[in-house]
């Protein structure tokens, strides 16, 4: 008997511990409840709330992180909350992976809105409108700026740092001695111009596409700027949305247009091959070339300016001039200019830390040391201009605040695999002589089925 | 113990046949399987307290990193004396013949589960559609085939697969014979020279050879080192790697991984050119052969299994080719190959049903290598 009350025993002992592995786990300590994000609920993480400490997760690192730490400062000193940034490079990548994994940060800072979305269908993420005085922001902010990141009716991100895409440098210097005008009231008058330096055998376009994997990408602003400045902004919705064809006879056009421009002998230094060979950061080079400008005019993003050569940032307003990509003649009637921005979403709902982060970065009094150290703008039109180190950075800032129409660069809304796919390698196609018809179908004929990708 | 046994062995009917067999016992197997789940427990409480309870450790990820190293391995130790002591308590028999399974399923486990496993879900996928939502049936199969860049893909592997394994092996051989008539010191410089891209990464040639290829404008200076040659013979400045006429830009790429592979080969070759027994090659040159003849009808059929063993496995690099042409055109102009056009579909294009169709087409490619290379392994086994 002595055995069989043993035997018992260990079968007694092991039904206990395998009943005790199955359930005496720790639990979360700090379990989203619930997690819809209802006008009542709110999305929660595994942080801790209330504890005086707010994480950030967001793309940007180096020189720009200082920047972004250095504007918290005062808010940290004050509030007595302190913020961790943690930069990531792979960031679209990582925040799925994190918050997939439960594991994700009280804020996201997202390099494009387009990202937030399957976020919110997942309801991991709080709309601004529970925290965030929508209306005080509204007034503020360059006009759709929040639009950009509205889902399902609701905006779910506020807009931290604007980009301008829609900006023509110029070697100031050479140009004033030239006696060049200081801008264009139409593309057709730039064109002109343009015609003009190419008869005295200069020639006016420097442009850059080779970044690698990404090459195209400069491709695809340029077709943006032509379709929003010719077709107008309602067509650019309705080709970011998918609601007309990406090969409609105005999508095509917008390519023969820029093909003018581009694909011209003489027109762009290097002619298509000088096009992709040249990094998209080597672009401007030749203007400032101490021979004189070997090409005159560089239509890029506000981020140009940081790869243009020190003796010629250390001394921009003299150096560089700049004015806006011009309207068409024939095209929309207003001042359209091409934008981006970073947004910030939060996955921590129920944390009043967070809340007062959110508002800060959000507010228009956010930013001012990351103004300084150049590269930041505000999206916020009441920012303080004096807080921009120069006129350039000044001028670019007020091509969004005074646009009548600004829209969000389409490649970025776009879904993946055209936005950063076929729209990418079907650009480079076009530049190596394949015609602007077969570029849009075949961009077209890529774009994914309804069901097939969100 | 030796009570228990007996006790056993008269209570039990199962294992009561003869005195002989050791029967179960149970106080080891209870010990066993209860040390188990209590190691199990403790373990699985402590990585979720890492994770829940930080403050417990001091908030400090260096304690906790070593901690976690200590708990795993620790851990790991102590359930597989567990383990054996439950099947130490199990009858003999049954003990003896699962004692070799008991620490090969664990390790058979985790190949199962990090290599089968997702092998079977990558054939699973793609069967459905982008975000394996929903099965397509062959739709994915369907898509890629059509599709021109796969067609594009598929032509330049074969010809990757043509050619570099090959131009790899033939110079490898070429190189090691020769460097074996130089002297000792110029042998070990040469080799050494030969050697040393093996010690780059493929991303790092990519950006080297990235150099080489590079243009510039007419009239600039040519920083490529191809186009200032080129330039210097009269000619004008190339784009290199878009090319595609005859495929010339997938011909200069394949030189960089012959150039990382050469010296892999050599080595190899080398060592097993120096195996050849002297006494034939001095057999040979005493019938009158010519060093030709020599080479060709002494030494190479004595290598033929190494020459056979480098051509396999640089074939089945080959067929993974990925970060050269990712760096340098990332499958544009025509140089589009399987690997590539995988990590777009399913990273840029976001469409893991057609990326999963492509990869299992080239898992198929693969596997008449791998038999290949395991049956001719095999039979170098049974010649020794």
């Amino acid at each position: 008997m002595k055995a069989r009350a043993r035997r018992s025993l260990a079968a007694a002992g092991v039904a206990t511990l395998v009943a005790l592995t199955a359930t005496g786990c720790l639990q979360n300590p700090n379990e989203a409840g619930g997690g819809a994000a209802g006008l009542e609920g709110h999305v929660d993480n595994a942080q801790t709330d209330g504890d005086k400490v707010v994480t950030i997760l967001g793309a940007f690192g180096g020189v720009e992180q200082e920047a972004f730490e250095e504007s918290l400062v005062a808010f940290e000193e004050e509030s007595g909350i302190d913020v961790q940034y943690t930069p990531d490079s792979d960031f679209t990548t990582t925040i799925k992976t994190r918050v997939g994994s439960g594991d994700s940060p009280d804020i996201g800072i997202f390099p494009q809105p387009g990202g937030i979305a399957e976020f919110v269908d997942d309801e991991a993420i709080q709309p601004i409108d529970t925290f965030l005085d929508y209306d005080g922001l509204d007034k503020t902010l360059v006009p759709g700026f929040l639009e950009f990141a509205q889902f399902n009716g609701r905006v779910y991100a506020a807009p931290m740092r604007m980009a301008v895409k829609s900006v023509v440098y110029y070697p100031k210097k050479a140009w004033e001695d030239a006696g060049y005008p200081e801008s264009f009231d139409t593309y057709e008058d730039l064109t002109k111009f343009a015609n003009q330096l190419k008869a005295k055998g200069e020639t006016p376009w420097c442009m850059g596409w080779e970044s690698d994997q990404a090459t195209g990408w400069v491709g695809t602003d340029w077709i943006e700027q032509f379709v929003l400045n010719g077709a107008g902004p309602d067509v650019y919705d309705e080709w970011v949305a998918h609601d007309i064809p990406f090969n409609d006879p105005k999508i095509v056009e917008a390519f023969d247009q820029f093909g003018d421009l581009a694909l011209t002998d003489g027109n762009v230094l290097g002619g298509t091959k000088g096009i992709l060979n040249t990094a998209f950061a080597e672009a401007s080079l030749p203007m400032f070339d101490a021979a004189g400008p070997k090409c005159w005019m560089e239509r890029q993003g506000n981020f140009a300016i940081g790869f243009m050569p020190e003796r010629i940032t250390a001394n921009l307003d003299e150096e560089v001039g700049v004015f806006k990509f011009p309207r068409f003649a024939d095209g929309y009637e207003g001042e359209p200019t091409l934008v981006g921005g970073d947004y910030a979403a939060v996955f921590n709902g129920n944390d009043e830390d967070v809340d007062k982060v959110m508002e800060f970065i959000s507010s228009p009094e956010f930013g001012e040391p990351w103004a300084a150290s150049g590269g930041w703008l505000s999206p916020h039109m009441t920012f303080n201009a004096n807080a921009y180190p120069d006129d350039v950075t000044r001028k670019i800032a007020d091509m969004a605040y005074t646009a009548t129409a600004t829209r969000y660069d389409a490649s970025d809304l776009m879904p993946k695999s055209i936005g950063s796919g076929a729209f990418w390698t079907e650009m480079v196609r076009w530049v190596d002589g394949q015609p602007s018809q077969e570029t849009a179908d075949r961009i077209e004929s890529a774009w994914p089925t309804d069901g097939e990708e969100e | 113990m030796s009570t228990t046994v007996t006790e056993d062995v008269t209570e039990t009917p199962p294992g009561g046949e003869a005195s002989a067999p050791r029967g179960a016992n149970w106080t080891k197997l209870g010990g066993g399987v209860l040390g188990m789940a209590l190691v199990a427990w403790v373990a699985a409480n402590l990585f979720l307290s890492f994770a829940y309870y930080p403050g417990w450790f001091l908030d400090s990820k260096i304690l906790i990193g070593i901690l976690a190293l200590v708990a795993g391995v620790g851990g790991a130790a102590v359930l597989f004396y567990f383990l054996n002591m439950a099947i130490e308590g199990l009858p003999e028999r049954v003990s003896q013949g699962l004692m070799p399974y008991a620490y090969l399923l664990p390790g058979l486990g985790m190949i199962a589960l990090m290599l089968l496993y997702p092998t079977i879900q990558t054939i699973n996928y793609s069967f459905a559609n982008a975000d394996s939502t929903e099965y397509v049936g062959f739709d994915n199969y369907a898509a890629i085939f059509k599709m021109e860049a796969f067609q594009i893909s598929i032509v330049n592997n074969i010809l990757w697969l043509l050619i570099v394994p090959a131009v790899t092996v033939a110079l490898g051989v070429i190189v090691a014979v020769l460097s074996d008539k130089l002297s000792a010191q110029s042998e070990k410089i040469s080799k050494s020279m030969m050697f040393l891209p093996m010690a780059i990464s493929f991303v790092g040639a990519s950006a080297i050879w990235g150099l080489v290829y590079a243009y510039d404008s007419p009239g600039e200076i040519q920083t490529g080192l191809l186009n200032w040659i080129w330039t210097m013979l009269g000619g004008d400045p190339v784009t290199w790697l878009q090319v595609s006429t005859a495929r010339l830009n997938s011909l200069l790429m394949m030189v960089i991984l012959i150039w990382l592979q050469v010296g892999f080969a050599m080595i190899l070759l080398s060592s097993a050119i120096k195996g050849v027994p002297e006494d034939t090659i001095e057999a040979a040159r005493i019938d009158g052969a010519t060093e030709l003849q020599i080479f060709w009808q002494v030494i190479i059929p004595q290598v033929k299994g190494t020459i056979i063993t480098v051509f396999i496995t640089v074939l089945i690099l080959v067929l993974k080719v990925f970060d050269i042409i990712y760096v340098l055109t990332n499958g544009n102009f025509k140089t589009n190959v399987i690997a590539v056009l995988f990590f777009n579909k399913l990273f840029a294009d976001g469409q893991a049903g057609q990326a999963s169709a492509i990869v299992v087409i080239l898992l198929i490619a693969v596997l008449p290598a791998l038999y290949w290379q395991v049956r001719h392994f095999r039979e170098e086994e049974a010649n020794r």
